[in-house]
């Protein structure tokens, strides 16, 4: 058995008359590929931007490598790297390789050590030729792989994703694919929300799959569907709804 | 300590690789002042208490020029940052939100110096200013620029929209500078209506005569009021920053 490397303990979050999350509680051991699938709305966003501090809870408790999440967030926030699923880049005024060095900054490398750490990505993601580019020269596909960069300048041991391979064409998302793989295989424990069920089937040991806030179903893709008497996660993430609404 | 000079740096790469918006206005605003005050209608102006009038406003102009670069460098970056969402890379690094709120207030802090030097070297040129206490004068102008950088953190952290820095720009730091003895003193103004009272309590009065006291070599009364009255505001709005910050006032949802 694993350590958990993210604990939420009875998450909840009510935005005015809204629960965005309701009594969500859950546990993603050290290097797992863990994949968080729900509908619009369902609490996804609100689940990793609480983990990461964006978002405040209105009750409840994140517990990232034992520590508190909300008292112990410096150094939490050490321990993980996020990609939003907005393409949110600095780049009013500094370049691509810019974005990385400060970004690494922000994380206490010094530039010493964040110039050639940026050119290492810069490189693996494709970018290198971009380097003195503005974001707003670049592609989706390449916004992308930069915002997916940027989570990673720190070398965190754990990763979250929100939607990393939204918009992107069949041929990025196989690429992005491969590198979450490669990453998932170095150790690092992956927490990936998405639209995609097929990206979940092929990528994540276990997902969990909220539905208006409550955490609905959970296991691994292939348990769940013995479990449904389904092939695939899509035909049971359907039942779920069917019978919700109901 | 490599997280929080990052963050001072980009905030003050910001100001320098953008300075056509940045810098040139407010330091051209400035020089217009000197050009037509000074070299222009200067010698028609007599004197005041004593001094060339342009001699007399220098100290002001310079002020005015700290104050407002320190207030907006903030106000804007930090509403920026809000509003097309880059301020998460901050908030999800290892920076305390009291060490992102600093960064940003000494980025305004940097940039009100900044440009205070270039009107001291334009002044130098055109009015031939001669800075009496330069040390007090460097000290006077790091607490005004740190008051109103803190000032320029609250609204950045305040305002929903981008009018809302404009308008504490215009209808609040305008009045206060036109009406804060830049341009005149208190003992002009004696009793004329409206404007006696809205000079005598504004605070900017005080601290525009204190600086101009360290600057030009007036009265220590004068200089110590003003310095003591820039220092309690810069504590109030400084403070008050790294309060809304640790709460994640308009920061996290």
């Amino acid at each position: 058995m694993r350590a958990p490397a993210i604990v939420l303990e009875h998450l909840r979050k009510i935005y005015g008359k809204l629960i965005a999350v309701d009594d969500l509680s859950l546990e993603i051991q050290k290097g797992e590929f863990f994949g968080l699938l729900g509908p619009n709305g369902a609490g996804k966003t609100t689940t990793i931007n609480a983990i990461v501090g964006l978002v405040k809870p209105t009750s409840g408790r994140i517990l990232v490598n034992g520590l508190d999440a909300a008292r112990d967030y410096r150094q939490v926030h050490r321990w993980v790297g996020i990609a939003f699923q907005e393409l949110i880049l600095d780049g009013s005024f500094l370049n691509v390789r810019e974005i990385l060095v400060y970004q690494a900054g922000y994380f206490g490398i010094p530039p010493r050590r964040a110039g050639p750490q940026a050119d290492r990505l810069l490189r693996k993601f494709g970018l290198w030729e971009k380097r003195s580019a503005k974001v707003q020269e670049l592609s989706g596909g390449q916004k992308r792989r930069l915002v997916l960069a940027k989570a990673l300048v720190h070398d965190p041991e754990i990763l979250i994703l929100d939607e990393p391979t939204a918009g992107a064409d069949v041929e990025m998302r196989l690429q992005l694919w491969e590198m979450l793989q490669e990453l998932h295989s170095q150790g690092k424990t992956i927490l990936l929300t998405t639209h995609y069920l097929e990206e979940a089937e092929r990528l994540c040991e276990r997902v969990g799959i909220l539905y208006r806030g409550r955490l609905a179903l959970l296991g691994a893709p292939e348990q769940l569907a013995r479990q449904h008497g389904q092939a695939h996660l899509e035909e049971i993430f359907l039942e779920l709804i069917r019978s919700e609404r109901s | 300590m490599t997280g929080f000079l990052t963050l001072l740096r980009r905030e003050i790469v910001r100001f320098l690789k953008d300075a056509i918006d940045t810098i040139a206005p407010p330091a051209v605003a400035i020089v217009l002042f000197l050009l037509v005050f000074g070299v222009g209608l200067g010698p028609r102006l007599g004197e005041v208490h004593g001094m060339p009038y342009i001699q007399f406003m220098t100290p002001g102009l310079l002020l005015l020029a700290i104050a407002r670069n320190a207030f907006l460098n903030p106000a804007y970056s930090l509403f920026q940052s809000r509003w097309f969402g880059n301020i998460a890379d901050f908030l999800v690094s290892p920076l305390s939100l009291e060490q992102i709120a600093l960064a940003i207030i000494l980025g305004g802090v940097a940039r009100g110096i900044f440009v205070g030097a270039l009107v001291v070297g334009a002044a130098w040129v055109l009015t031939g200013l001669v800075v009496a206490h330069p040390l007090w004068t460097l000290a006077y102008a790091l607490a005004a620029a740190t008051a109103f950088a803190g000032l320029g953190c609250l609204v950045g952290l305040w305002t929903r929209g981008w009018e809302g820095v404009g308008a504490i720009d215009t209808f609040v730091l305008d009045p206060l500078v036109m009406l804060g003895g830049v341009f005149y003193s208190l003992e002009m103004v004696r009793g004329i209506p409206i404007i006696e009272p809205l000079t005598a309590l504004n605070p900017f009065t005080y601290i525009t005569e204190g600086f101009r006291a360290v600057v030009l070599g007036g009265a220590p009364s004068h200089a110590l009021i003003g310095f003591g009255l820039t220092m309690g505001l810069g504590v109030i709005f400084v403070g008050a920053s790294l309060v809304l910050f640790r709460v994640g006032y308009h920061l996290k949802a």
